[in-house]
């Protein structure tokens, strides 16, 4: 009877531990979007599943990042979803104020590695005291640009606007003698979603000196020169000399369409962050890459406004990283898959498949790899010292998409800038309330 | 009065069932959405874990949203133009010009049928493969023929969809009208043939008037799929710059990509009393028909 039970109950065990999984999301695809992260997961997992005798199942979707966030939203708030979730940073505090994030503070005192984090990478991903994303890498904004299309048009190399106005010059020569070519993308509008207000919106701002939220006060700015010179910019490059191309900024699947025209060489100029150059230009990408990227794109610091008093260059950084659900069954098991996943050989190799600014100095101060990307060493130097961070409050996402409008609404001609900034400025009153916005000279 | 066949209960026992299933799918979730309504829930953010009761406070905003009205004056002319005018219209011009003539009938009948029977997602993929600016169809055939090429998305988003959803829908009226065909008798036209009458008159003394009851009913089918349908998000995505968001979509675009549950919840009761409204208002006409 005895030998009975003790049957049943190891292979009970044997089942339970058979059974155990552990699930990953992330918003890559193989062949598609992201599909080094793919490559680099399918060279880790069997490792870690091998070690810790568990399966780990990594799910893989190639959606628009909005579409991503929704789903991950609703699989949350359904009362599943997957144990690691790699998001964006400026989610957080959204999701902890919903309590969809596990508070990853004890994960994190088992992994020796999170020592080497940089000071404002881990605040990028704590909210009100505790710790819930650890950073998978940052980035940096500039300007990248067609060399080919610059050396036909006659524009010097190496190509270094000092103001908006030299940009503005550039274009106009592209306009004038590579007929077909548009000359620059800077992005607008709500169907590019959080790339307008990022790679678009506030390197404008940014460049006059602006900001949407004041970070003295805290409050946001709903009206000032800074807003209505980036939006004049905006107006003069899309509606008063076209030099870009409104209509595929609102269109449908504007941003991989973007990124096709940018690979048929019919855009000269486009403001992206590093991303664009290491994963969706990248060689090895099916879709987008150029064989020879490192000779044929060139890329530029983004210049300010250039008035007195404005900031020379500008970039901002966003990044993303892994969190963990707050519906996860076996944290102990996902922190044993994390500690193994930021263990430094695979993270070098991470960086070396798609190369990033490293959240860890760690791996920034290994001199045989992160910074033997030359790309990746030389934006560094050249921009984080001019980099910011959006004000990823909860109620960024609502400000971003009155920002995106505000874009759209001039690009597209439907308002004047003064009426788009006068509708702006009463939505996010609305929005956050009288007493949280300002007004600046 | 007649007699029923079964007593009271078995009846009652019969209809539990049913009446079960619509209480499921239909009531219970009509009143959920009622009550999320009048929160202002969202599905990120403190508001998601700890929603208020705001009452009316959406709907009073909604009144002064143009989002809405532009998509409430979208759907109106979407429905306008696809469904009364177009796949009533043409499905009657259908079933009339392939009326007594077999061939051409099956032959017209299968085709249309085909677009009707497509997975909605492949019609999307279909189309936007037919019309995109550079590399569809339309413009590929319309740049050969020396023509140039039309950014159909673009310039004529509504215009588009519509063609689209007369495209698609077309099928239900045209049968629907075929059988009511069926059912007027030969003698009838054969009469009128006699007495000279012309095909105007014809379609108006003889046709019109026996058919009128179906006409009612493909229009109160076709108003409410229409007013509800989705399907143009898959080509437009709403855009450019909400010039297709109809109301479906954008109670879509509040509820979950802007994650706004509660205010989006308000919005769909805004759009289902609209439909009592559209279904009363047929429905009235059809009793007076019959008084």
């Amino acid at each position: 009877m005895r030998r009975w039970l003790a049957v049943v109950l190891v292979s009970i065990m044997v089942i339970f531990a058979l059974g155990q999984k552990v699930t990953i999301i992330a918003n890559a695809i193989k062949g598609g979007k992201n599909s080094q992260v793919v490559d680099w997961f399918e060279k880790y997992i069997p490792e870690i599943e091998k070690e810790l005798g568990i399966t780990i199942e990594l799910i893989q979707t190639g959606i628009r990042d909005e579409d991503f966030k929704a789903r991950i939203v609703l699989d949350i708030k359904g009362g599943g979803g997957a144990d690691i979730l790699w998001i964006d940073g400026f989610w957080v505090p959204e999701f902890v104020e919903a309590g969809y994030l596990r508070p990853i503070d004890d994960i994190l005192a088992d992994i020796p590695a999170w020592k080497y984090y940089y000071e404002p990478m881990k605040a990028m991903g704590s909210y009100k005291g505790k710790t819930y994303l650890i950073p998978a890498g940052t980035d940096v904004r500039m300007i990248y640009y067609n060399k080919e299309l610059f050396k036909k048009a006659g524009i010097p190399l190496p190509w270094q606007p000092k103001s908006w106005e030299d940009i503005i010059k550039t274009a106009r020569i592209i306009k004038e003698k590579l007929p077909g070519v548009i000359p620059i993308q800077l992005n607008a509008g709500t169907e590019m979603g959080e790339a307008t207000t990022m790679q678009g919106f506030f390197m404008v701002l940014l460049g006059a000196g602006g900001n949407l939220y004041d970070w003295e006060t805290g409050k946001w700015i709903v009206k000032s020169s800074a807003l209505k010179d980036t939006l004049n910019f905006y107006k003069q490059i899309y509606v008063d000399e076209k030099l870009g191309d409104a209509v595929l900024q609102v269109s449908p699947g504007a941003r991989e369409k973007t990124f096709e025209l940018f690979r048929q060489e019919k855009i000269a100029m486009y403001v992206e962050g590093t991303w664009f150059y290491t994963s969706v230009l990248n060689p090895n990408n099916p879709s987008w890459g150029f064989p020879d990227r490192d000779e044929r794109i060139g890329w530029a610091a983004m210049p300010g406004r250039g008035k007195p008093g404005d900031p020379e260059f500008v970039s901002i950084s966003g990044g993303t990283g892994f969190a963990v659900n707050v519906n996860c069954k076996n944290p102990k098991l996902v922190a044993e898959v994390l500690k193994r996943l930021l263990y430094v050989e695979p993270q070098l190799s991470y960086f070396q498949m798609k190369p990033f600014v490293s959240p860890r100095s760690d791996l920034a101060d290994s001199c045989w790899t992160v910074n033997k990307d030359k790309f990746i060493a030389e934006t560094s130097r050249a921009l984080v010292k001019y980099t910011t961070f959006r004000p990823a409050f909860p109620v960024y996402p609502e400000i971003s998409f009155q920002a995106q409008l505000l874009t759209e609404r001039v690009v597209t001609g439907q308002m004047s800038v003064d009426k788009a900034l006068e509708e702006f400025a009463k939505e996010v009153t609305r929005i956050v309330g009288k007493e949280n916005v300002t007004e600046k000279p | 009065m007649k007699r029923s066949l079964m007593g009271r209960k078995v009846v009652v026992f019969l209809l539990i069932p049913a009446l079960s299933l619509i209480f499921v799918f239909l009531i219970l979730p009509g009143v959920w959405v009622l009550k999320i309504g009048m929160t202002n829930e969202t599905l990120t953010g403190a508001k998601a874990r700890n929603p208020d009761f705001v009452g009316f406070e959406n709907y009073v905003k909604v009144l002064s949203d143009r989002f809405f009205y532009n998509a409430l004056r979208i759907t109106l002319l979407f429905v306008l133009g696809s469904a009364i005018i177009g796949q009533a219209g043409l499905g009657l011009l259908l079933a009339l010009l392939t009326y007594r003539k077999r061939r051409l009938k099956s032959f017209v009948q299968s085709v249309v049928i085909l677009a009707w029977i497509i997975p909605e997602v492949v019609v999307a993929y279909l189309w936007i493969a037919f019309l995109d600016k550079d590399y569809g169809t339309l413009n590929v055939i319309l740049s050969a023929i020396g023509l140039s090429k039309i950014n159909w998305f673009y310039e004529y988003p509504l215009l588009t969809i519509i063609i689209f959803n007369i495209w698609r829908g077309t099928a239900y009226s045209m049968l629907l009208f075929s059988a009511a065909l069926e059912t007027i008798p030969p003698s009838y036209l054969e009469t009128a043939e006699v007495i000279g009458a012309s095909t105007w008159r014809k379609f108006k003394d003889v046709v019109f008037p026996n058919i009128k009851s179906y006409i009612l009913t493909d229009l109160i089918l076709i108003t409410l799929w229409t007013f509800n349908v989705f399907t143009p998000y898959l080509l437009t995505g709403g855009g450019p710059s909400f010039r297709t968001e109809l109301l479906s979509i954008y109670i879509y675009r509040t509820a979950f990509r802007y994650f706004k549950l509660g205010y989006g919840a308000s919005i769909a009761t805004i759009a289902l009393l609209i439909n009592f409204a559209l279904a009363m208002f047929y429905l009235s006409l059809s009793r007076r028909r019959k008084a």
